[in-house]
């Protein structure tokens, strides 16, 4: 297990000094924040190499705060802190976060940061399937200044995230949605500890008559290395009054573009039946939130 | 490297000298015997190694010790203070829900923080509550009476 060759455990307390630590340290140092999945990293061998972890509790970024770019989150805000956000429990666009913080224990909730599960850039986790259907993106840091990355481009592929070495993940910002916008997310496990055997988030956003004017299909939980958008069901569901039929029409599309794995969870053929089964119950349960 | 880190044990402050890489799970049972607090899957999965950080149930055994500067650790040692039973652990005892008693302190921890925030939940609530332990003698049903009764005041 490489974490225990691990050398140093530093704890800056501003964003320079953790600027220059990863200077110093280059590839060989990993940003922990709440911790909760350096353990499964080290599992997948992925710490071969690491020699200091640089904790980032201790840098001020744990707010959530309304900007003029939306909805800001910062790092290290806990899911126990952003269960608890105003707006994350009270507005309809938010429900696929509010969904996808409910199935994480207690004790995970309390640890586990937005900062972390993000960075992590693993496919099977939930919080990135529901924030890629809000359109979210990511704030990094480096020593020329921060920088905004979309999730499809910061998810660049397994376990790979799009920063620079000497760059590290602030927050993400949720942008202002459309007015009559509401969202919903869902996975499918076998017990409440496990990774997902598929997940899926719907957005929808409506114009006054009713009328979809912008989708989000995105089916995680390890489908394929990154979440992945269903474009093509997405534009079944855009410019449409969100029938009964064309929401199972788009729930039958995603499996159209999906490709995923067997594995000791599911066979393939599960994992595609299930991405259309959620699908259809995710947007019926958006649609049911613009009421 | 160690470190040398001042933290909250249970209501006393102490000093200790900590690998970069150590648990604090590994430090609570190797360092201070405090062997209420159970190693499983040492991942993050099972729970028995469920302590109080700054009052939240967390995972001892992913949560770095060289990060407990100022921080305030509660085990099940310390759920009391004065050598009486919790309200909670006499639940435990008196509706039979020990059996090997492994998983028990991590539930007990977990059901504390639960129940500082929720008061008189119903079962639903309550193994929602507890999805983050794991037993293997019970089959949960006296686990969950006894938190009930704990959480009903009765």
């Amino acid at each position: 297990m490489s974490l225990t060759n691990v050398k140093e455990y530093f704890t800056p307390s501003g964003k320079d000094e953790v600027l220059e630590l990863l200077q110093t340290y280059g590839d060989s140092a990993l940003i922990v924040a709440g911790g909760s999945f350096v353990h499964g990293l080290d599992a997948r061998d992925l710490l071969i190499g690491i020699d200091a972890l640089i904790d980032i509790k201790n840098i001020g970024l744990d707010e959530v705060r309304n900007t003029s770019e939306g909805l800001s989150v910062d790092a290290l805000v806990t899911f126990t802190e952003l269960k608890k956000a105003g707006e994350i429990k009270d507005r309809p666009e938010f429900g696929a976060v509010r969904d996808a913080l409910e199935y994480p224990p207690l004790q995970i909730r309390n640890l586990a940061t937005i900062g972390g599960n993000i960075a992590s850039a693993c496919p099977y986790f939930d919080v990135p399937t529901a924030i890629m259907a809000l359109d979210a993106v990511v704030q990094a840091q480096g020593p020329a200044g921060s920088r905004t990355i979309d999730l499809q481009s910061f998810f660049a592929g397994l376990f790979q995230n799009a920063l620079e070495t000497n760059e590290f993940v602030t927050g993400i910002t949720f942008p202002q949605l459309p007015a009559r916008s509401a969202s919903a997310f869902i996975k499918l496990e076998s017990n409440a500890n496990d990774l997902a055997i598929v997940n899926v988030a719907a957005r929808i956003s409506v114009d006054d008559a009713g009328v979809c004017q912008a989708a989000r299909l995105v089916v995680g939980g390890g489908v394929a290395e990154t979440p992945v958008r269903a474009a093509a069901a997405e534009a079944l569901l855009e410019g449409s009054t969100l029938s009964e039929e064309t929401v199972q029409k788009a729930a039958e599309a995603v499996g159209t573009e999906l490709d995923p794995m067997s594995d000791h969870r599911a066979s393939a053929a599960y994992r595609l039946a299930m991405a259309c089964t959620l699908t259809r119950r995710a947007v019926r349960q958006a649609i049911e939130r613009l009421k | 490297m160690k470190k040398l880190i001042t933290l909250e044990i249970n209501g006393e402050l102490t000093e200790l000298s900590v690998e970069p890489s150590e648990s604090l799970l590994q430090v609570l049972r190797r360092q201070y015997g405090l062997t209420g607090t159970k190693r499983g899957c040492d991942s993050g999965g099972c729970g028995c190694c469920t302590v109080h950080l700054d009052g939240k149930a967390v995972y001892s055994c992913m949560v770095f010790a060289s990060s407990l500067q100022n921080r305030r650790v509660t085990t099940i040692e310390g759920l009391t203070g004065d050598g009486e039973l919790d309200p909670l652990q006499t639940a435990f005892v008196e509706k039979g829900a020990v059996q090997c008693g492994y998983c028990t302190c991590g539930i007990i921890m977990t059901a504390k923080e639960f129940l500082s925030h929720e008061s008189d939940p119903d079962e639903e609530q309550i193994r929602h509550a507890i999805a983050g332990n794991l037993c293997r003698c019970t089959g949960y049903h006296k686990i969950v009476e006894a938190i009930k009764t704990a959480g009903s005041g009765s």
